[in-house]
């Protein structure tokens, strides 16, 4: 089987608190989108989670769970 | 020839040249990246005048009813399997530091591609001595040249550029973070200044398979694999520890299943020609060159277009 990766849920930032409910991941919840954008970009860049934008005010933050070097 | 007489030298001579000469223009149109460094030429060399000289010394020693030594030498040639495992846990080893990896289909290909190289090393040179032995020196030459030809030709297995063909696309974002390259959408990009970066410094190619059988090679996820990491070793690529969403990526065109592919890579030398020469020149791996079985997940690992609610961008 070739490794293909399996995103999971790493953490979630989000303008819109009532929009998001707690689960296996982290809420940071921000004021504005530029701080969203900013939190996003430095957790990215802390733990190798690629960001994802959902385009309602929130972006998530995902790891691959099986991942080839570099995170493919 | 008699066992006690003087041992006659030339078809020895004729089967090594072929088999050397065999090894050496394997080197030389090697499939990959691989060996990239004289350490790595020199092992290869080492290995390659060992292997000719088994194979053209085997027939001479058998005419000369020396069978203990033909007997050895048949126990040395099968320390060659060890080839295959040396190479295998050079390039593994190496997979763990590189930041766009190998794969590891692509590596069991180059792995059985060296260990089978010194095997038809061995051959041509067994086949060409024995011709020389028999028949007479210039037959024997001339049978060397078939065969390391012939070597050559068996040897080359079918590339990208074969099944596919590999043109220049367009870099674009839709829905305001989707990233296409031309019609094949890659991946949900973000962070706006990555964004910026792949609309920059990116580069964007798209592989059209010429039949079934280009099909079937880039259905394979180890196949798209393998042409990231060409086409990474070939333009370079501006990639850290940290930063995933600038890995290059090759991926189909999904959800249509066009059997199109799409790769990005924001390249250190934005050189496209050099992009699409290398990615024509990869190698199609054994793993995926029959199947026509989609070899990866059909579900999408990201999320479909149409799955975005945002309608504005």
């Amino acid at each position: 089987m070739a490794v293909a990766p399996t995103p999971v849920m790493f953490a979630i930032v989000t303008t819109k608190p009532n929009a998001v409910h707690g689960g296996m991941a982290p809420v940071f919840v921000v004021e504005s989108e530029e701080e969203r954008d900013r939190v996003a970009m430095w957790i990215s860049r802390i733990t190798n989670a690629t960001v994802h934008d959902l385009h309602n005010g929130t972006l998530i933050l995902t790891v691959n769970q099986v991942s080839p070097p570099g995170g493919g | 020839m008699q066992s006690s007489g003087p041992i006659d030298w030339t078809p020895m001579i004729v089967g090594f040249a072929a088999g050397f000469l065999s090894r050496l223009l394997a080197l030389r149109t090697g499939r990959t990246h691989y060996p990239g460094f004289p350490s790595g030429y020199v092992s290869q060399l080492a290995l390659a005048v060992i292997a000719a000289m088994i194979g053209s010394s085997i027939t001479v020693a058998l005419a000369g009813k020396e069978f203990t030594a033909a007997t050895f030498l048949t126990l040395a040639a099968t320390q060659f399997r060890d080839v295959r495992n040396t190479e295998r846990k050079t390039l593994e080893a190496e997979e763990s530091l590189i930041l766009v990896g190998r794969g590891a289909s692509y590596i069991e290909g180059i792995a059985v591609t060296y260990e089978a190289r010194n095997f038809l090393s061995m051959l041509v040179a067994l086949a060409t001595t024995a011709v020389t032995q028999f028949v007479n020196l210039g037959v024997g030459i001339a049978a060397g040249i078939v065969f390391v030809l012939v070597g050559e030709r068996f040897m080359s297995g079918p590339r990208i550029g074969d099944v596919c063909d590999v043109k220049p696309a367009p870099i674009r974002f839709e829905k305001g973070s989707l990233l296409y390259a031309g019609d094949v959408m890659m991946m949900e990009v973000g962070l706006k200044g990555s964004r910026e970066r792949y609309l920059q410094h990116g580069l964007a190619v798209e592989l059209i398979p010429k039949n079934l059988r280009g099909q079937a090679a880039l259905w394979n996820v180890a196949q798209r694999q393998a042409i990231a990491h060409e086409a990474a070793a070939a333009v370079g690529v501006q990639k850290d520890v940290g930063y995933p969403e600038q890995t290059p990526l090759c991926r189909m065109e999904m959800p249509n299943a066009t059997g199109k592919a799409g790769l990005t890579i924001i390249p250190v030398d934005k050189d496209i020609d050099r992009l699409i020469r290398a990615i024509k020149n990869t190698p199609v791996l054994e793993s995926g060159k029959w199947s026509k079985l989609p070899m990866t997940n059909p579900i999408p690992a990201h999320p479909e277009p149409d799955a975005s609610p945002a309608k504005e961008m």
